[in-house]
C-alpha cells in the first residue's frame, strides 16, 4: 500500500503502511468441528458467514509478528532507524516464542526467569529499531491494534517521535477452542506503521477515534448474554462517538472496515448504526474469519489493494474487544 | 369523578367474569363497596381464590354470590340450579375473562378468549332480561395497524395486517363474535396496564415490568421502534373506573370505547431516558455503565431474533422471546382514539409521562418483586 502523510493546519497522524501474515494451515469450519475446537454447530457458523481459518502448528506468536513487521518495513522501504517508538500487543509474552503445539511450556515459563524474556525487545532488536521506545500492550482483545495506535498518537504528539510501528500478534494453542461467542479466529499477525506529517495531499488519515471500556464486562465468559446484549449499543454509541470526532456526518461513511466477525451481527449493527451510504467490506470474513491481532488493519490493506476504498473515501473501523471494549477509527484515505 | 348518573342495565343480576383477575377484581370492588345496591354474580374456577380476592378487596361476605364454573366449557361448566337462576334474573354480562400470556399459542389462547366468549354468548342468548353485554378487550386488537386507530371496529386489524401475537388475534375474534350475536353489546377496549394508579405503585407485574427489568439488567439489545413510537399505557384505577361506569350504562350501545392514554401516550425514546434517569441514581447501577437498548425497526429486531435463534443458546433466546411476543408493537407507530372515551367519561387517561418516572422508581425500590430474571431462571 503507498504511503503518504500530511496535516491540515496541524500535523496529521496517518497510517503509513501496514502488513499482515496468516499462519500457514488452514482449516474448514467442519473441521474445526469435528477437531473440538467450536462450541457451536458448524452449520450454524457457515450461515454466519464464515468458511475457512488459519491455524498456527509450526509458527510462534513472534515469528508471526516478526514476520509481519519486517514485510511492513521492506513494503514500505523505511528505515529501521527512522522508527521512534514501538508498540506490541497480543498474545502474553510468555507464550510468545513457543509454537502453538507446545504452547503450554509457554505457560510454565511464568515460573522461570523465562518470563522475562519479553517479544517487544527482540522484535526491536532484530528489527534493527536503534531509536524506538518501546512498550507493550495487553487485555485489550481485539481492540489491542487500535489501542496501540491510539497509544502511539497520543506518545508520538507529547514526544515529538515522527514515526511508530504498532504490531500485535495472536494465535491459540493447539489444543484451545477457536471460538468466542459465536465467532471463530484465525491466528495472524498485523503490523501498522503510524506517522506523523504536514503533507496536506496526506493519504489515510486518522482524523476520528472513540473508545469505550466498560469494566462491568470483565468477565465476559460468564456475563455471555449481557455481552450481546451491550454489543450492539455500546457499538453503536462508539460509532457515533468517531463520527463526531471526525466532524462526520452519517451519510458522509463510503465504506465500514469491519473485525471479521459474523455477518449476520453486522447485518443487525449497520442497520442500526444507520449510516446510509456505507458499504461493508466484508470479502475477508468468509476466506479469514476473525484475526484478534487486528482484521480491521488487514481488511483496510486489502480493500485498498482491491480497489475497492479509493482516495478521498472515507472509512470507519469499529471493532470489539470481547468483553469489555469498543473502539472506531475514523480514516479519510 | 364523573357523577351524573344514567339509566342502566344492572337492575337484575349482573354477571361477571375475570373477577379474580386484575381488572375484574378491581372492578366488582367498585360495584360492591360503592353504595349502589346491585346483585353481582361472578363466575370462578377457584372459590378459595375468590375469597382472598373479596377479602383483599374488603367486599363484605354475602356481597358478592360465587358462582363455580369455567368459561373455556359449554354453558360455562354452570349447575343446573345456577343456570335457571341465572336464566331468570341476569339483566347484564360484564366479561373480563381471558387469558393475557401474550406467548401462548393461537388455539390456546382461542381456547379462552374466542370461545369462552362464545359459550358466554350462547348462554346470554337464552337468558330473556339479559340487555347488556359488555365485553372487556383490548386496544390492541388494532395488531400490526399502524396510524390513527379510531373506536370502531374499523380499529381492529384484519387477516390481512395482521397481529403481533395470538392474545391479539384471539381477542379481535372475540369482539367479531359479540357484534354478531347482539345488538346491546359495548366493547371497552383497555390499553397496556403499567401500574396500579398515578402514584406509580405496581401491585401485578406483567410483560412491560419484565421487559423493563431486561432493560435494567442490561440483557436487552435491541427494542423494536421508529421515529414516532410511543408506548401507550393506563394505570388500573383509570381502566376498572370506567369499566364500573360504563359497562351498565344505557344509551351506548354497540358503543366501542378506547380505554388508553391516546394523545397523552409517551414517546419511547422519552422514555427509555426517563428510565435511565431513575436508573442512574443507583450508583451500583451507573458503575455497570449499562447501554439501554438500541432501537431497531421491525426489518432489524426481526434479523436479530433469527441471528439469536441460530445460535441455539437457551439463555439468550429465552431473553429475546420475552420480549418478542409483544415489543414489536413498539415499531408499529398507533395513536389510540379516545374522544368517546373522554366525552363518556368526562376526564381522559393520565399521561404516561406523568407516572412513568414513579413506577419506575418502585420497582428499583422494591427490588423488582415479583418480576423474574429470566436469565437467571433459565441458568
Amino acid at each position: 500500500m503507498k504511503i503518504t502523510a500530511g496535516t491540515e493546519q496541524h500535523r496529521a497522524f496517518c497510517i503509513g503502511g501496514i502488513a499482515y501474515t496468516y499462519a500457514s494451515a488452514s482449516r474448514s469450519v467442519r473441521e474445526l468441528a469435528a477437531h473440538g475446537s467450536l462450541e457451536t454447530e458448524a452449520a450454524v457458523l457457515e450461515g454466519f458467514g464464515f468458511d475457512r481459518v488459519n491455524v498456527a502448528v509450526e509458527e510462534s506468536p513472534y515469528a508471526l509478528a516478526f514476520d509481519a513487521a519486517s514485510r511492513l518495513l521492506e513494503e514500505q522501504r523505511i528505515e529501521p532507524t527512522s522508527i521512534g517508538l514501538l508498540v506490541c500487543g497480543g498474545t502474553p509474552s510468555a507464550m510468545a516464542f513457543h509454537a502453538a503445539t507446545d504452547a503450554d511450556a509457554g505457560a510454565a515459563s511464568l515460573c522461570t526467569a523465562d518470563r522475562f524474556r519479553y517479544p517487544a525487545t527482540r522484535l526491536q532488536h532484530e528489527l534493527g529499531l536503534e531509536h524506538a521506545a518501546v512498550l507493550a500492550l495487553d487485555q485489550l482483545a481485539c481492540t489491542t491494534l487500535f489501542g496501540a495506535v491510539r497509544v502511539a498518537r497520543a506518545m508520538m504528539e507529547s514526544e515529538a517521535i515522527d514515526r511508530a510501528l504498532c504490531v500485535a500478534s495472536e494465535f491459540y494453542p493447539a489444543h484451545a477452542g477457536r471460538e468466542a461467542l459465536y465467532n471463530c479466529t484465525s491466528d495472524a499477525a498485523c503490523a501498522v506503521l503510524v506517522e506523523r506529517t504536514d503533507d496536506p495531499a496526506a493519504r489515510n488519515r486518522i482524523v476520528g477515534a472513540s473508545t469505550i471500556t466498560k469494566g462491568y464486562y470483565w468477565d465476559a465468559a460468564a456475563m455471555r448474554e449481557e455481552v450481546v446484549a451491550s454489543y450492539f449499543p455500546t457499538a453503536v454509541h462508539a460509532i457515533a462517538r468517531a463520527l463526531e470526532s471526525a466532524g462526520w456526518r452519517a451519510e458522509d461513511v463510503d465504506w465500514v472496515i469491519p473485525h471479521n466477525v459474523s455477518a449476520r451481527s453486522w447485518d443487525v449493527l449497520l442497520r442500526l448504526a444507520r449510516l446510509p451510504n456505507a458499504k461493508l467490506w466484508s470479502c475477508n470474513i468468509a476466506r479469514r474469519w476473525h484475526a484478534l491481532a487486528g482484521d480491521n488493519f488487514i481488511n483496510l490493506r486489502d480493500a485498498i489493494d482491491a480497489g475497492d476504498l479509493r482516495a478521498g473515501q472515507r472509512a470507519l473501523l469499529f471493532s470489539h474487544g470481547y468483553g469489555a471494549h469498543w473502539t472506531a477509527l475514523a480514516v479519510e484515505v | 369523578m364523573c357523577t351524573h348518573s344514567y339509566a342502566d342495565h344492572g337492575d337484575g343480576v349482573v354477571l361477571v367474569t375475570g373477577a379474580t383477575g386484575l381488572l375484574g377484581a378491581d372492578v366488582v370492588r367498585r360495584w360492591a363497596t360503592g353504595g349502589a345496591a346491585r346483585r353481582l354474580a361472578v363466575l370462578v374456577r377457584d372459590r378459595a381464590r375468590w375469597q382472598l380476592a373479596a377479602h383483599r378487596l374488603g367486599i363484605a361476605h354475602g356481597a358478592v354470590i360465587a358462582v363455580d364454573g369455567d368459561v373455556t366449557a359449554e354453558g360455562l361448566g354452570l349447575s343446573r340450579d345456577v343456570r335457571r337462576w341465572l336464566a331468570r334474573d341476569t339483566t347484564a354480562v360484564v366479561h373480563l375473562a381471558a387469558d393475557t400470556t401474550f406467548s401462548r399459542p393461537l388455539d390456546e389462547a382461542r381456547r379462552v378468549n374466542r370461545d369462552g366468549t362464545a359459550h358466554l354468548l350462547a348462554l346470554a342468548a337464552e337468558w330473556p332480561r339479559v340487555a347488556r353485554v359488555a365485553f372487556v378487550s383490548t386496544a390492541f386488537v388494532a395488531g400490526r395497524r399502524t396510524g390513527f386507530v379510531p373506536e370502531s371496529p374499523d380499529g381492529a386489524a384484519t387477516d390481512a395486517i395482521g397481529w403481533v401475537n395470538a392474545y391479539e388475534r384471539s381477542k379481535a375474534e372475540a369482539e367479531s363474535l359479540v357484534r354478531a350475536v347482539r345488538n346491546d353489546w359495548v366493547i371497552l377496549r383497555s390499553s397496556t396496564v403499567a401500574c396500579d394508579d398515578p402514584s406509580g405503585v405496581v401491585t401485578q407485574r406483567n410483560a412491560v415490568h419484565q421487559a423493563l427489568r431486561l432493560f435494567h439488567d442490561g440483557l436487552a439489545a435491541l427494542i423494536p421502534g421508529v421515529a414516532g413510537s410511543v408506548l401507550d399505557a393506563v394505570p388500573t384505577d383509570y381502566v376498572s373506573d370506567a369499566i364500573a361506569r360504563l359497562a351498565l350504562r344505557g344509551g351506548i350501545d354497540g358503543a366501542t370505547v378506547h380505554l388508553c392514554a391516546g394523545a397523552g401516550a409517551m414517546p419511547l425514546t422519552e422514555l427509555l431516558a426517563e428510565c435511565r434517569a431513575c436508573w442512574m441514581r443507583d450508583p451500583a447501577w451507573r458503575r455497570r455503565g449499562i447501554e439501554l437498548p438500541s432501537l431497531a425497526d421491525l426489518d432489524t429486531w426481526e434479523l436479530f431474533v433469527q441471528a439469536v435463534e441460530e445460535t441455539g443458546h437457551p439463555r439468550l433466546r429465552r431473553v429475546t422471546r420475552a420480549l418478542t411476543h409483544f415489543l414489536p408493537q413498539l415499531a408499529l407507530p398507533k395513536r389510540f382514539d379516545t374522544q368517546r372515551a373522554d366525552a363518556l367519561l368526562g376526564v381522559p387517561s393520565p399521561r404516561v409521562s406523568d407516572y412513568w418516572g414513579r413506577m419506575i422508581d418502585h420497582l428499583q425500590r422494591t427490588g423488582w418483586r415479583g418480576v423474574s430474571a429470566l436469565a437467571e431462571e433459565a441458568a
